[in-house]
C-alpha cells in the first residue's frame, strides 16, 4: 500500500477506488448478521430442547451431561478452523462456531431452570389430580422460563463473539473479515466502525432482551 | 347418617419411623373436625394420606365408602404455605382446579369470581401474588380449594404464617364461607384455641408414635364470634386438651432443642 493511499484512507476513510464504503459495511453486517441470526435461532431450539430431554430423562441426563459439562467449559472457539477445513470459508463454518458457543448455556439453563421448579408447587398441582404432563406445562416450564431467557442473553454475547473470531479464521466477507483487513491496512476508521456494530448490536439485543423478560417473566422484576 | 370419611385402622411408618399407628375415625357429612397435637405426632402426614398425596402402610381411608388411592376432585386441600403460581393472577390461580379437571369454561370462571368475592377478594381477580398480603393470598388458596366445589376441605395449618390479628379475623372469615356451604372439612393445626373455636370435633394426636388420643366434642353453640374465646366454657374446652398434650409438647420441645 502505498503512503499516498494511506492517507486517504485516514483523512477520508475509504480507499481509492472503493467508491461505495456504505454499500460494503452493510454487506459485511448482512453475513454477519446472517451467520449470527441462523446460529443462534438453531443454538435456541436444539439448547431448550436438549435442557428439556435432560432434565425429563436420567438417562438422557447421565449419557449427555458429561459433554455438556465438558464442551461448555471448553473455549470451542479454538475448534473453528477446523470447522473451516470441514465446511468450507463460507458461513456455514461460522455458523457452527455460533451454534457451539450458545447452544451450552441455553441447556444448562434450560435444565437448572426445570430441575428448581419448587416442589411445592408440584404437590400443589397434584392434589388437584395433574397429570405429569399438566405439571410440566403449567408449573415447571414457566417457572423454568425466567432461566431459560437468561440463558438466551448469556448467548447473545456469545453468539457474536463466534461470529468475529469464526471470520477472523478465515472468512470472504463479514465484521470479523472486515476488522482484521482494517487491522492490517491500518484502517482506523473502518475498524472502528466493525467494532461500533458489533457494540452496537450487542447492545441493543440485549436491551430487547431485558424488555421480552419485563414483558414475559414479570413476577421475577423485584 | 352415613360417614363422610372413614379412617380404619390407618398406620403409616417412614422406615424406621412410626409415624401413625392405628387411627380410626369416622367424620360425618358437614362436620368441621380440627386435628392437634405436638410437634411430631403426625397430624400434617395424615391429612396428606387423607388428601392422597401419601400412601398409607396399612389401613384405609374411605370416602362415601369408596377407598382413597389418590388425589380427587372430591378433596380440596388448602396448603401451610399458599403455594400461589406467581405468574397467575388471582383468578387464574383460583381457577388451576376446574382448568386440571378439563373444565375451564364460563360457567366455572363465574363460579369462580363467585368465590373470589365470598372470600373477600372482589376487586383483586386480576392483581399477582406478590401484589397481596399473607392474609389475602390465603384467601386465594382457600378460593382455589373451594373452586373444584370438593366434598371436603383438607386444611393444613393454613393460618400458621399469618400474624395473630389476621389469624383471628381469618377463622371468623373461614367459619362465614363454611356456614355458607356446610363442607366436611379436616383442619391442621397446632393452636388449641382456634381448634375449639372452629370445630365441632377436636382430634388430639399424641406422639411417638403418632396416634389418637382422644376425641373431644364440642358443643358450644354456632354461630360463633370471637368474644367467645373469652367465655369459661371456652376456657376449659382448652385446658382440657392442653392437659392432654403438655406432656407430649414438652417432651417435643427438649428434643427439638437437642
Amino acid at each position: 500500500m502505498t503512503v499516498e493511499k494511506q492517507r486517504h484512507i485516514l483523512v477520508r476513510g475509504d480507499e481509492p477506488g472503493r467508491p461505495d464504503v456504505r454499500a460494503e459495511l452493510g454487506h459485511h453486517v448482512a453475513i454477519s448478521g446472517i451467520e449470527f441470526a441462523i446460529g443462534y435461532a438453531l443454538a435456541s431450539v436444539i439448547g431448550i430442547a436438549l435442557g428439556l430431554a435432560v432434565a425429563s430423562s436420567a438417562t438422557v441426563k447421565r449419557a449427555c451431561q458429561p459433554w455438556i459439562s465438558g464442551l461448555y467449559a471448553t473455549p470451542t472457539i479454538a475448534l473453528a478452523p477446523l470447522f473451516i477445513l470441514w465446511f468450507g470459508i463460507g458461513i456455514w463454518s461460522k455458523v457452527l462456531v455460533v451454534i457451539f458457543l450458545v447452544l451450552f448455556p441455553v441447556t444448562i439453563n434450560t435444565e437448572a431452570g426445570l430441575r428448581t421448579t419448587s416442589p411445592r408447587l408440584i404437590e400443589m398441582l397434584r392434589s388437584f389430580g395433574a397429570t405429569p404432563r399438566q405439571i410440566f406445562l403449567k408449573v415447571s416450564l414457566p417457572s423454568a422460563t425466567p432461566f431459560i431467557l437468561a440463558g438466551l442473553k448469556l448467548g447473545i454475547g456469545r453468539g457474536l463473539i463466534a461470529v468475529v473470531v469464526a471470520e477472523l479464521f478465515g472468512s470472504r466477507a463479514g465484521l470479523g473479515r472486515l476488522i482484521s483487513q482494517s487491522a492490517d491496512a491500518f484502517n482506523m476508521p473502518e475498524l472502528f466502525a466493525g467494532v461500533i456494530v458489533l457494540a452496537v448490536a450487542g447492545i441493543v439485543m440485549t436491551a430487547g432482551f431485558s424488555w421480552i423478560e419485563r414483558t414475559l417473566v414479570p413476577w421475577t422484576r423485584d | 347418617m352415613t360417614a363422610k370419611l372413614t379412617v380404619a385402622r390407618l398406620d403409616k411408618r417412614f422406615d424406621a419411623l412410626e409415624a401413625l399407628r392405628a387411627i380410626d375415625i369416622s367424620v360425618a357429612p358437614g362436620e368441621f373436625i380440627s386435628v392437634v397435637g405436638p410437634s411430631g405426632c403426625g397430624k400434617t402426614t395424615f391429612l396428606r394420606i387423607v388428601a392422597g398425596l401419601e400412601h398409607a402402610s396399612a389401613g384405609q381411608v374411605l370416602i362415601d365408602g369408596h377407598p382413597v388411592t389418590g388425589p380427587g376432585p372430591n378433596r380440596g386441600f388448602v396448603f401451610q404455605n399458599d403455594n400461589l403460581l406467581p405468574w397467575r393472577t388471582v383468578l387464574g390461580n383460583a381457577m388451576i382446579g376446574p382448568e386440571v379437571a378439563g373444565r375451564a369454561g364460563a360457567a366455572e370462571k363465574r363460579r369462580t369470581l363467585d368465590l373470589l368475592r365470598l372470600v373477600g377478594l372482589e376487586g383483586f381477580e386480576d392483581y399477582h401474588p406478590r401484589q397481596l398480603s399473607g392474609g389475602m393470598r390465603q384467601r386465594v388458596n382457600l378460593a382455589r380449594a373451594l373452586a373444584i366445589d370438593p366434598d371436603i376441605l383438607l386444611m393444613d395449618e393454613p393460618f400458621s404464617a399469618l400474624d395473630a390479628q389476621t389469624r383471628e379475623i381469618m377463622q371468623t372469615e373461614l367459619l362465614r364461607i363454611w356456614e355458607q356451604g356446610r363442607k366436611t372439612v379436616l383442619f391442621v393445626t397446632h393452636q388449641i384455641d382456634e381448634a375449639v373455636f372452629l370445630s365441632d370435633r377436636v382430634l388430639v394426636f399424641a406422639r411417638r408414635p403418632g396416634r389418637l388420643q382422644e376425641s373431644v366434642d364440642v358443643t358450644l353453640p354456632r354461630p360463633r364470634a370471637l368474644a367467645m374465646k373469652r367465655t369459661p366454657e371456652f376456657v376449659r374446652y382448652v385446658d382440657h386438651i392442653w392437659r392432654l398434650i403438655e406432656d407430649d409438647v414438652r417432651a417435643s420441645v427438649i428434643e427439638e432443642r437437642a
